[in-house]
């Protein structure tokens, strides 16, 4: 029988096409999710800052909380969502020490002056870290500096003379102590006194470097680090000092693995599905040979070995030709984050094995399930009964079908309703999957969704001539063939839909929440790293201004009962009372009055609220940016959250933990009857901070959330790879099924229809599958995203007109070319026969 | 009529009906026949008759609504689809109306397929001697799609002829064939009659054809209409002229 086979395949390839192109792709997907995975559990990067100190001491980047009770406790971690930093006390505690000769805080502050973006500040003995020694001048004293060369030309500055530069901690001129070699980083010491403060959060440093004495191991004085700080921050040594040094590596690690994992699992199954549907229909296409064969002499047993041997044949060189697209894929997908600093510098892509296997294995199981399943009625068959001339379609469709197809849209309907509960981060996937039940319950009852589309759209067809009646009969007639090009159209259009729609649904009601919620009159902003402290007070001063709120935005965990989500936080400086001038954060219970400063109040926004489950009086489990536990009582809900941030905390509280302790923007309400103008040039003119600029509320940035940016940019890509897939799938499908008709169109043209008329008809089923395809598949995407929407954003899924024309005039123009093209090259052969 | 014991092919009211209800064709209504071992056998009648139907009942390709078929005294109405292949694989060729060959394979695989199908070594020579004797010598080698629907069509004969079947049916092998060529497809199976003693049931239009059987039977309406032993062309011409002219109406069986 393997003769039989592989006399098909290499003779006949064109029947083979479409299942390789299928398997092609689908080992693309999988191979780079897979790729993706990989790199996200075993991404490390080398010490590239920490490279000559053996041993660093560095917070846990992740924040715990124990689930569970007894047997099942289990501890929960979730990266934080800055820079994690652990208490500088530890340095002293780690030099007493008998092995270690020097343990170092390492400090870094972002520092902005005349001329100077992207400084970095550090304290002085930080330069043990690198081994940098002042070239000329000494280490800085207090109201002293030493620079990098680079920075200090910039500047117009030098050794003796003075720089004016801001840190958070505060704005000073300090006199130029030295320069480093030439060609280090931008870099400003400051001295060791001076730099906690000067940073923005006294008494935190991002690690500790330890040097070891003489003749003591890296191993003893990890030891002996270990012992001085107990379990409260991570020895590391080896690679492990890289994921100090960039302490974003665990966010990036499960970032990768969250995409590989439940992105790769979505797209391995819409893999499977689609080359299962494409094998299904070339083994259907087959029906007369497997007729004739049976009717030569073949067994069913033979058929169904002869269709495996093909899948056998087909799949594994198919898959092998999708891995370097898959690694292609997988590269640039790292690289993008990279840029979009998801992912720090330095990670890698690991192709291992591993995805290979599962890509190659994936494609390869699934069509010969598929070849089997599909060869099983056929093989059956009568020989005689799948002979005849015209190849009659099985008008009822099978009871396991039916059952499977209403179990597949009931699961989906149930799996809907969970969504309902889901925030952020795994609403995308729960989503996919959700919609994936759909397209599970549409491929099964595909012939019959098929039919009544049909019926349906068939009816303005038949106004339009012979070639529309032709069209109309032809797709009731092969329901059967009309669904399998359906279900790719309904693919694209339910993936790419969800996943850009849940985005717009996000972004419309976030930037809608910023139009209603900042009422500020003025807004200043920075163009560098951010406003410093300070600001807002002195702009309160300003002639015409009646308020001036400094506002600091950050990210934060909460707990909501066995899990830790990330949240955008807002600090606001000043009096509580004053806020509702410049923000209207619609308060829904509580008072804002009642928000101390002393980090043991916060108000929250009311879907964080119900997904915490918290109300006014209640606690509430949060882990500031850099790890800093809290457990304040909630004292207000409000509804705008998703726009201006879901937790509302003093910015004296939230400061020292952001990752930087510059305000992001001070907001203004101008005194009554004061021109906006006027008091805008005023502002301008009087602050005297470098790089400020001073706009009306429109210049409230709409939310600078990277999550949410990353988020947005991640589901297009996300939408762009499933749905491109699907639209590879649903050409491959229409090319497949058009070319199956070559003996009808023959017999078309001899009947006497005109080219024109074929095509016209051709055209007009086209037309048909696409508009039943973005008809269901926009279906699928409502109900899918209505719950999700609502638990997302408190409103119902939007999608800008534009974005769905686009979708829908794209889908349109896929089903038309991918139908006229071989229709056309029909038309050719048809003339020549 | 023969005894059961030495027919090759034996019909039992025989019935088939295609679809259901309102729709329902009765394609064959009840057909009782025996075809001794060693004769050839022509079916004649109008189109729609059901003359394929018959001969696909007959053969084990399609099981009959009602009634039974004995092949060489073996009834197969109950065995099932793998028994049923396996007897139709060793005893049994077939040439169809059209389509009867795998594009895929070239003439000689396609010749050779039976042998294959059922596990025994492919006889090459044999192929070439069965292919010559079709008129097809050196044409091996070439693909179904490169040959005429006459030449496709005795392709599929010497398919049907490799396994030296006890029963040989052929639903008009030679309707697409020119006078000549159709002589020497029936002087082919009249010698696989002759000298191997096989089985031949052919359906056929063309009363020529048909006069080169031992017996012409006459379908009509799903119903033998009649008989005849030791055709002439002129006879089975006039017998089914006035079949047709009945528009088909069923009679009495005249021998
Ligand atoms: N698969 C089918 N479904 C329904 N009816 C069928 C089917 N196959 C054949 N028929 C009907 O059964 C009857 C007999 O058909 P059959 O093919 O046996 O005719 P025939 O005598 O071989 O005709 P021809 O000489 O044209 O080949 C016809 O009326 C035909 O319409
Ligand atoms: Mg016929």
């Amino acid at each position: 029988m393997n003769g039989l086979a592989r006399a098909s395949v290499r003779f006949r390839p064109a029947s083979f096409a479409g299942s390789f192109v299928a398997l092609l792709f689908a080992a693309a997907m999988v191979m780079a999710c897979g790729t993706l995975l990989q790199t996200g559990v075993t991404a490390h990067v080398a010490p590239v800052r920490y490279a000559h100190v053996p041993v660093v001491v560095a917070p846990d980047p992740d924040a715990r909380i124990t689930v569970g009770h007894g047997e099942d406790r289990e501890t929960e971690g979730e990266p934080l969502t800055d820079t994690p930093r652990l208490s500088a006390a530890f340095a002293p505690r780690i030099a007493a020490e008998p092995g270690v000769a020097a343990a170092v805080p390492d400090i870094a502050f972002p520092v902005q002056g005349a001329g100077l973006t992207a400084l970095t500040g550090r304290n002085w003995d930080a330069r043990a870290v690198e081994g940098v020694a002042a070239a000329q001048g000494h280490a800085p004293a207090a109201g002293e500096v030493v620079l990098d060369p680079g920075s200090a030309r910039a500047a117009h500055t030098g050794v003796g003379r003075t720089v004016t530069l801001t840190a958070p901690g505060g704005t000073a001129t300090y006199r130029v102590a030295g320069l480093t070699a030439p060609g280090t980083a931008a870099t400003a010491y400051f001295a060791e006194s001076a730099a906690p403060r000067l940073s923005g959060h006294p008494g935190l440093a991002d690690a500790v470097a330890v040097l070891p004495r003489p003749g003591v191991s890296t191993a003893e004085a990890a030891d002996q680090a270990r012992h001085a700080v107990g379990r409260a921050a991570d020895v590391r040594t080896g690679d492990g000092r890289g994921a100090a040094e960039q302490p974003r590596l665990a966010g990036a690690k499960e970032m990768l693995t969250a995409i590989g994992g439940s992105f790769g699992g979505i797209a391995a199954a819409t893999a499977v599905f689609v080359v299962m549907g494409t094998v299904a229909l070339a083994v259907g296409q087959r029906r007369r040979e497997i007729a004739l064969l049976r009717a030569i002499g073949a067994t069913p047993r033979q058929i169904r070995r002869t269709v495996a041997t093909e899948a056998v044949l087909v799949a594994p060189l198919a898959g092998l030709a999708g891995l370097l697209p898959g690694v292609a894929l997988a590269r640039w997908w790292l690289d993008q984050l990279v840029r979009r600093d998801a992912v720090p510098h330095g990670v890698t892509l690991a192709v291992g094995w591993i995805p290979m296997v599962v890509a190659v294995g994936a494609g390869l199981l699934a069509a010969l399930v598929a070849g089997l399943l599909a060869a099983r009625r056929p093989s059956k068959a009568r020989p005689s009964e799948a002979l005849g001339e015209a190849a009659v379609e099985r008008r009822r469709p099978g009871v396991i079908r039916t059952l499977l197809g209403t179990v597949a849209v009931a699961g989906g309907v149930v799996l809907a309703a969970v969504a309902a509960h889901t925030t952020g981060d795994d609403a995308a996937s729960i989503a996919l999957a959700v919609v994936f039940c759909f397209m599970a319950g549409v491929a099964f009852l595909g012939p019959v969704v098929a039919w009544l589309a049909a019926a349906i759209l068939g009816l303005p067809l038949r106004a339009g001539g012979a070639p529309g009646a032709l069209a109309a009969a032809n797709t009731r007639a092969n329901a059967r063939a009309l669904a399998s090009a359906i279900t790719p159209i309904v693919l694209v259009t339910a993936f790419a839909g969800t996943l850009l729609c849940m985005q717009s649904s996000l972004q419309h009601e976030s930037s809608r929440q910023i139009r209603d919620g900042v009422v500020a009159d003025q807004v200043i902003g920075s163009a560098g790293a951010g406003v410093p402290a300070g600001t807002a007070a002195r702009a309160a001063r300003v002639e015409g201004v009646a308020d001036a709120v400094g506002v600091l935005r950050s990210g934060a965990l909460y707990r909501a009962s066995g899990a830790l989500n990330s949240t955008s936080v807002l600090g606001v400086d000043g009096d509580p009372a004053q806020l509702p001038g410049v923000l209207a954060l619609g308060l829904r219970t509580g008072s804002l009055a009642g928000l101390t400063r002393d980090g043991r109040t916060v108000a929250v926004d009311t879907l964080l609220a119900a997904t915490a489950k918290v109300h006014v009086g209640d606690r509430i489990s949060l882990w500031l940016g850099d790890g800093t536990a809290l457990r304040p009582r909630v004292v207000a809900t409000y509804s705008r959250g998703l726009g201006l941030g879901s937790l509302l905390l003093p910015r004296a509280v939230l400061a020292p933990h952001a990752a930087s302790a510059f305000d992001t923007e001070v907001l203004v309400h101008d005194g009554p009857g004061a021109d906006a103008g006027a008091v805008r040039r005023a502002l301008a003119d009087r602050l005297g901070v470098p790089g400020l600029r001073v706009t009306d509320r429109a210049g409230y940035r709409a939310q600078a959330d990277r999550d949410l940016e990353l988020n947005a940019w991640a589901n297009r890509v996300m939408a762009a790879v499933l749905g491109g897939f699907a639209a590879v799938a649903a050409a491959n499908t229409l090319v497949m099924t058009v070319l199956d008709r070559r003996r009808e169109v023959a017999l078309l043209r001899l009947a006497g229809t005109t080219r024109l008329q074929v095509l016209r008809m051709l055209r007009g089923e086209a037309v048909l599958v696409a508009v039943a395809g973005l008809a269901i598949g926009s279906a699928i995407a409502w109900i899918t995203l209505v719950p999700i929407a609502r638990g997302l954003t408190g409103a119902a899924p939007y999608l800008a007109p534009r974005t769905a024309a686009v979708l829908a005039c794209a889908t349109l123009l896929l089903t038309l070319t991918a139908t006229t093209l071989p229709a056309r090259a029909l038309l050719r052969d048809a003339r020549g026969a | 009529m023969a005894t059961t014991g030495t027919s090759a092919v034996e019909l039992r009211s025989l019935t088939r009906t295609y679809g259901r209800g309102e729709a329902a064709v009765h394609a064959l209504r009840g057909i009782d026949l025996a075809l001794p071992r060693g004769s050839f056998t022509a079916v004649m009648g109008p189109s729609g008759s059901g003359k394929s139907t018959f001969l696909q009942c007959a053969a084990g390709l399609d099981r009959p609504t009602g009634g039974e078929v004995l092949l060489g005294g073996e009834p197969i109405t109950h065995l099932n689809e793998n028994k049923l292949t396996k007897l139709r694989r060793s005893r049994v060729g077939f040439v169809f109306q059209s389509f009867n060959l795998l594009p895929s394979l070239t003439v000689q695989q396609n010749v050779l397929l039976p042998l294959r199908l059922a596990g025994a070594s492919p006889d090459r020579r044999r192929a070439q001697a069965l292919l010559a004797d079709v008129g097809l010598d050196g044409h091996g080698r070439r693909r179904p799609g490169q040959l005429s629907g006459g030449q496709q069509q005795r392709v599929a004969i010497a398919r049907a002829l490799i396994t030296r079947p006890e029963v040989i049916f052929a639903d008009e092998p030679t309707g697409a064939l020119d006078t000549g060529t159709a002589r020497d497809i029936l002087d082919l199976l009249r010698r696989a009659v002759d000298t191997m003693s096989a089985t031949v049931v052919m359906v056929t239009h063309d009363p020529v054809a048909a006069s080169r059987a031992d017996r012409v039977l006459f379908l009509a309406d799903g119903l033998l209409a009649g008989e005849l032993h030791t055709p002439t062309p002129t006879a089975v011409a006039d017998r089914m002229v006035t079949l047709t002219a009945r528009g088909g109406t069923s009679l009495g069986a005249a021998a």
